[in-house]
């Protein structure tokens, strides 16, 4: 299934390369709620979110040519999807803007006022949490959290040795549970 | 198994990462162990919280803007490999073409030589050699009726030689091949003829707005100022061609010749209507670099409209905001 998955990335980028828009197309349609997920929990900004995902998708257009197969295509789009955020984040730093309020999803149809307050709580509190933690911590952590990446495939996509991926998981776990653990009333309280 | 590596384990546990034999150590380990099992239990708690986070799912607007997006940027490169040449090709081209001038000047001196015989036209085209003599008159020679808007198939370009003379050949009923200066009137009419709508290709209107912009823009402006006719094909261009790489091109075009009224309002009307993104991007930067030099109230409205738009294309609208913050006003 995997190898069938991979062969098909492969076909798409092949079009891609050729200059077909519909390869394009398909590619995002794969990809872009995964890329999506991942810019949006690393900038904790909706807006800057999809603008970077779309930063990814131009760029993989332009750079096509440029993918060599050493990684998966997976593992190179959520390389320049990191990148990318990377950068956005160095450019809001020196323009002094960190947007850390991310833009709420809509509210899932018959969900109360109540419950959709405490579940907005909820989102808030993790993705303060998450902004806490380094960037090195967040990434590797968000790629193995929300994306089920194995160590090694994020090591590919960071550029770093499994080890490091396994430190940065750990401390970032270790960071959270002793945040989350000073707010524990109010978690218990919330849920 | 000691305690001390519980905590490394169950974060592999939690991740997937744990083999089965680490599995079963832990799970022994925890059995007998109270302190381990609640910190195994305080492990969980972090990752089922942060499971507790929604996923941002892809907006049907997001999708439309992105898809258009990355249509034009296809079409653009597209645009782009019409161009690339491999590059031993320019010495090679501009040594032919320097060889063809010599031959044909040549040959033309050589038969207006013969008393009482007519001034030949060389290849359907101008008498180069008669250039360093009468420079405008060798193109105005060589250029075919354009009255009656004949469509001109095939066109190709020679490159300039050392006097800055480029070859454009064509075919309308027959071959022609017109050699001048961009900047002489004749063949500055033939670019504008082709940028308009006369050439049978997107790639030949392409390649002739590359000329011009090359021959036109920057430094060699103040030499060669570009005509009307060119600056009212590169503005029609950009307003009305299907293209939206013809389009960006005219735009790039647009943007490396010095601002003026007129050029500045075709620029306000493509980032007002335009429906590519890259061309709107040329039109935020062209008119951001020339209202750095003299702030001008339209352009600072239409950056302000562009940057607090929710409709527009992020990389715009960031730029727009950009930009605004570089001018003084």
């Amino acid at each position: 299934m995997e190898l069938r998955a991979a062969s098909e990335d492969l076909g798409l980028l092949e079009r891609i390369r050729r200059g077909d828009t519909e390869g394009a197309a398909e590619l995002f349609e794969r990809y872009a709620p995964a890329l999506l997920r991942f810019t949006d929990r690393m900038l904790s900004d909706r807006a800057a979110a999809e603008e970077v995902t779309q930063e990814v998708f131009v760029k993989v257009i332009s750079r096509a040519h440029q993918y060599d197969g050493r990684a998966g295509v997976a593992s190179w789009l959520f390389a320049i999807a990191a990148n990318a955020c990377r950068d956005r984040r160095r450019r809001e730093r020196r323009a002094s803007v960190v947007p850390l309020e991310a833009v709420a999803e809509p509210r899932a149809r018959g969900e109360g006022i109540e419950a959709s307050l405490m579940s907005e709580e909820r989102r808030r509190a993790v993705r303060e949490a998450l902004a806490e933690l380094s960037e090195e911590q967040r990434e590797a952590l968000v790629l193995a959290r929300y994306h089920g990446m194995p160590y090694a495939e994020i090591a590919q996509t960071l550029g770093i040795s499994v080890g490091a991926v396994k430190t940065r998981i750990f401390r970032a776990v270790e960071a959270l549970k002793a945040r989350f653990g000073e707010g524990e009333h109010s978690w218990t309280a919330a849920t | 198994m000691d305690c001390r590596d519980v905590t490394d384990l169950a974060v592999e546990r939690l991740t997937g990462e744990a083999g089965a034999d680490a599995r079963a150590a832990l799970a022994e380990h925890l059995a007998g162990c109270e302190r381990c099992r609640e910190e195994m239990a305080a492990l969980e708690g972090v990752w089922t919280r942060l499971g507790t986070d929604p996923d941002a799912t892809i907006r049907p607007e997001f999708r439309r803007q992105t898809l258009a997006l990355l249509e034009s940027e296809m079409l653009r490169q597209r645009v782009k490999r019409f161009r690339a040449r491999p590059r031993f090709a320019s010495p090679l081209l501009r040594a032919a073409a320097l060889l063809l001038a010599a031959a044909t000047g040549y040959f033309a001196a050589k038969e207006t030589a013969i008393p009482g015989k007519a001034a030949p036209v060389v290849a359907g085209g101008a008498r180069v050699g008669s250039k360093s003599v009468a420079p405008a008159a060798a193109a105005a020679s060589a250029l075919p009726d354009l009255q009656a808007e004949p469509r001109l198939s095939n066109v190709s370009y020679q490159p300039a030689d050392k006097n800055g003379r480029v070859g454009i050949g064509f075919d309308i009923t027959s071959r022609h091949t017109v050699v001048g200066r961009p900047d002489d009137p004749e063949v500055a009419k033939l670019l504008a003829y082709i940028v308009s709508t006369n050439a049978e290709t997107s790639g030949e209107k392409s390649r002739a707005i590359e000329l011009v912009s090359e021959h036109f823009s920057g430094a060699a402006t103040a030499n060669a100022p570009v005509s009307p006719e060119i600056l009212a094909a590169l503005s029609n261009t950009l307003r009305k061609d299907a293209n939206p790489g013809v389009r960006k091109k005219a735009a790039d075009a647009l943007a490396g010749f010095p601002m003026t009224p007129e050029i500045r309002t075709v620029f306000l009307d493509a980032l007002r209507s335009d429906k590519n993104p890259g061309v709107r991007l040329v039109a935020v930067d062209a008119l951001a670099a020339a209202a750095k030099q003299a702030p001008d109230a339209n352009t600072i409205q239409s950056l302000r409209e562009k940057a607090a738009d929710p409709q527009e294309n992020g990389f715009v609208r960031a730029k727009a905001a950009n930009a605004l913050k570089e001018i003084a006003f």
